[in-house]
C-alpha cells in the first residue's frame, strides 16, 4: 500500500451472482490526478466507481482511499464517503428540497455544521457552478444541465478529496453538456482528484492526465489519453475508438 | 304495535328528502362546473327512481310502507334514543384516533423491518403481516381481550380495542409504508448515503419525506376503514356508537336507533372521504 496514492485498487473483483463483472482491477490514482475511464457498455466502469465509495461491496481485493481500506467491514464507510464525492448520470437530486437545501443537507445532518455557515458555503458553491439565482428553486424547475451542476455543488459541500463522475453528461441534451463539463474542468484545474467515466473524448483529451480503457471487467489499456486515442493497441480498443471518435 | 299517524309518515319522508337534498346541494357546490352536469344527471335519475318507487309502493300496499317506517324511522323512538347513541361517537372517534397514532408508529417500524437487509428480520415481519392479515379482526379483538385477561393482564375494553386495532391495522399500513418507500427510486438512497449519511439518516431526511406524500391518500383511506371497524369492538362490550345503537334497538324492539347509528358514522366518514379525494387530487396536481 502506497501512501502517496489518493486511491489504490488492488486485484478488485466483483460478482453479481455467478456473473463476474470485475475480474481483477489494479489501479492507482495520485492526488490531483484526473483519471478518465472509458470502455464499452457493460464493461464494469460504473461498478468499479461504485466500489470505490462502497455503494457496491467488492467480492475480492482491496480499495484504499487515502490509505483506508474501503472493503474492510470494520472501516467507517460514512467517514470515507465524506471524502469521496460522487455524481451520477441521473443527477439524483432530492426533489422535495430546494437547491440550497440539497446542498446544505449533508453538512447539516452529517457534519452538524451550523445552518448559517452551511448556507453561506452552499451559496458560494452554487455561485461557483453558476446557479446562485436558483438557490430557492426546486430541482423539477431546473434544466438537466442545471440539476447536474447542483449535484456537483452538493458533492463539493462535504469538502471531498476525491470526486467520482459516472457519465454525468450522458443524460443531457447536447447543448447542455458543455456547461457541466466546464464546471468539471474548473474543478480539475483547481487540483481536485477525479475519476471520470465519460464518452466525451474532447474532455478526456483536454483535462485527462491518464486514461484507462476497460473491457469485460479488466483494464485493457492505460496511458495518456492522446496516445491511446491515436494509437490503441488492442483490437477491442481500436474498434471502440474508431466508433466513438467517428461520432465527433 | 300501534300504527304511526300518517301525518308523521309524511313528515319523516319530507325530512329524509330534505336531508338528501341538502347533502346533494353541498356535494354539488363542491364540484367544478364540468363535473357538476354529470353529477346532477346522476342525482336526477336517482331521485326519479326513488320517488317512483315510493309512489308505486304507496299505491300497492300502504300498510307495508307504514310498518317499514314505523320500524326503521320511528320519530318517537328516535327522540328517546338519539342522544344516547350519538354520545358513543366520542368513544368511536377516540378509539380510532388513539389507535391510529400507535398504528402509524408500529406500521412504520414493521415496514422498516420488512425491508431490512437482515433476512431473519424480513422473514419475521413478513410472517407477522401475513398472519395478521389472514385472520378476521373481530377474532383478534376477542382473543386479545380475553386472552390477556387469562394472562392476568386486565386491560380495559377501550385499551384492548386499541391494542387489537393497532396490531391488526399496523400490518396493513406496514404494507402501505413499504410500497411508499419502495416507490422512491433507489438512486435517492444512494445519493444520500454517498454524502456520508447513515442508513437511518438517509431514510429520515431523504426517503421518508418523499414516501409520505405517496402514502397519505392510502393511509387516509385506511383511517376511514378503521373508523368503521371500531364497531367490531362492540363484541367485547365497549359502548361505542354501534353498541349503543344495538342496545337501544334491543330495549325498544325497533331498528330506528341502529339506522341513526349508521347516520352517525356517515356524519364522520362522508366528509373524510371527500377530504381524501380533495387531498389526492391536490397532491397529484403538484407533480
Ligand atoms: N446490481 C446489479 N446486479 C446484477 N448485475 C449487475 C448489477 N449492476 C451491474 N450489473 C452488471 O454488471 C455489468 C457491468 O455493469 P456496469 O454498469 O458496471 O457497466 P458500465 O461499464 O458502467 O456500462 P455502461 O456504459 O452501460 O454504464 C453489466 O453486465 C451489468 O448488467
Ligand atoms: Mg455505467
Amino acid at each position: 500500500m502506497n501512501n502517496d496514492c489518493m486511491v489504490e485498487i488492488v486485484d478488485l473483483r466483483k460478482r453479481f451472482g455467478h456473473h463476474e463483472v470485475l475480474k481483477g482491477i489494479n489501479l492507482k490514482v495520485k492526488p490531483s490526478e484526473v483519471l478518465v475511464i472509458v470502455g464499452p457498455s457493460g464493461s464494469g466502469k460504473s461498478t468499479m466507481l461504485r466500489c470505490v465509495n462502497g455503494l457496491e461491496h467488492a467480492s475480492g481485493g482491496h480499495i484504499y482511499v487515502e490509505g483506508i481500506d474501503v472493503t474492510d467491514h470494520k472501516a467507517d464507510i460514512n467517514t470515507i464517503r465524506q471524502k469521496v464525492g460522487i455524481v451520477f448520470q441521473s443527477f439524483n437530486l432530492f426533489p422535495h428540497l430546494t437547491t440550497l437545501r440539497n446542498v446544505t443537507l449533508a453538512p447539516l445532518k452529517v457534519r452538524k455544521s451550523n445552518s448559517g455557515e452551511a448556507e453561506e458555503k452552499a451559496m458560494r458553491l452554487l455561485d461557483r457552478v453558476g446557479l446562485k439565482d436558483k438557490a430557492h428553486a426546486y430541482p423539477a424547475h431546473l434544466s438537466g444541465g442545471q440539476q447536474q451542476r447542483v449535484a456537483i455543488a452538493r458533492a463539493l459541500a462535504m469538502d471531498p478529496d476525491l470526486m467520482l463522475f459516472d457519465e454525468v453528461t450522458s443524460a443531457l441534451d447536447p447543448e447542455l453538456v458543455s456547461e457541466v463539463l466546464d464546471v468539471m474542468k474548473d474543478l480539475a484545474r483547481e487540483g481536485m482528484t477525479m475519476m471520470v467515466v465519460t464518452h466525451e473524448m474532447g474532455f478526456a483529451k483536454e483535462v485527462g492526465d491518464r486514461l484507462i480503457f476497460m473491457d469485460d471487467g479488466v483494464i485493457v489499456e492505460e496511458g495518456p489519453p492522446e496516445d491511446i486515442f491515436t494509437n490503441p493497441r488492442s483490437p477491442r480498443a481500436v474498434d471502440f475508438f474508431s466508433k466513438i471518435l467517428s461520432h465527433l | 304495535m300501534k300504527s304511526v299517524p300518517p301525518a308523521l309518515v309524511w313528515l319523516w319522508f319530507a325530512l329524509v328528502l330534505a336531508l338528501v337534498a341538502l347533502i346533494c346541494v353541498l356535494v354539488v357546490r363542491m364540484l367544478r362546473t364540468h363535473q357538476r352536469r354529470a353529477v346532477l344527471l346522476a342525482l336526477g335519475n336517482g331521485l326519479a327512481v326513488l320517488i317512483l318507487g315510493f309512489v308505486v309502493s304507496l299505491l300497492i300496499e300502504l300498510p307495508a310502507i307504514d310498518r317499514f317506517l314505523n320500524e326503521f324511522l320511528n320519530w318517537n323512538i328516535f327522540s328517546k334514543t338519539w342522544e344516547y347513541v350519538i354520545k358513543g361517537l366520542v368513544v368511536t372517534i377516540e378509539l380510532a384516533v388513539v389507535s391510529e397514532v400507535f398504528i402509524l408508529v408500529l406500521g412504520l417500524i414493521i415496514a422498516l423491518i420488512r425491508i431490512s437487509r437482515i433476512k431473519a428480520f424480513r422473514f419475521f415481519a413478513a410472517v407477522y403481516i401475513d398472519v395478521i392479515r389472514g385472520m378476521p379482526l373481530i377474532l383478534q379483538i376477542v382473543v386479545i381481550y380475553f386472552g390477556l385477561g387469562y394472562l392476568g393482564l386486565n386491560l380495559s375494553r377501550f385499551m384492548a380495542g386499541v391494542l387489537a386495532l393497532t396490531v391488526c391495522y399496523a400490518a396493513y399500513e406496514a404494507e402501505i409504508f413499504r410500497a411508499g418507500i419502495e416507490s422512491i427510486h433507489k438512486g435517492q438512497m444512494e445519493a444520500a448515503r454517498s454524502l456520508g449519511m447513515g442508513y437511518f439518516k438517509a431514510m429520515r431526511y431523504v426517503v421518508l419525506p418523499q414516501a409520505v406524500r405517496n402514502v397519505i391518500p392510502p393511509l387516509s383511506n385506511e383511517f376511514i376503514a378503521l373508523l368503521k371497524d371500531t364497531a367490531l369492538v362492540a363484541i367485547i362490550g365497549l359502548a361505542e356508537v354501534f353498541f349503543r345503537g344495538k342496545e337501544m334497538m334491543g330495549r325498544y324492539a325497533n331498528v330506528t336507533p341502529l339506522v341513526w347509528a349508521a347516520i352517525c358514522y356517515l356524519i364522520i366518514t362522508i366528509p373524510l372521504m371527500r377530504l381524501v379525494q380533495y387531498m389526492t387530487t391536490r397532491l397529484s396536481l403538484k407533480d
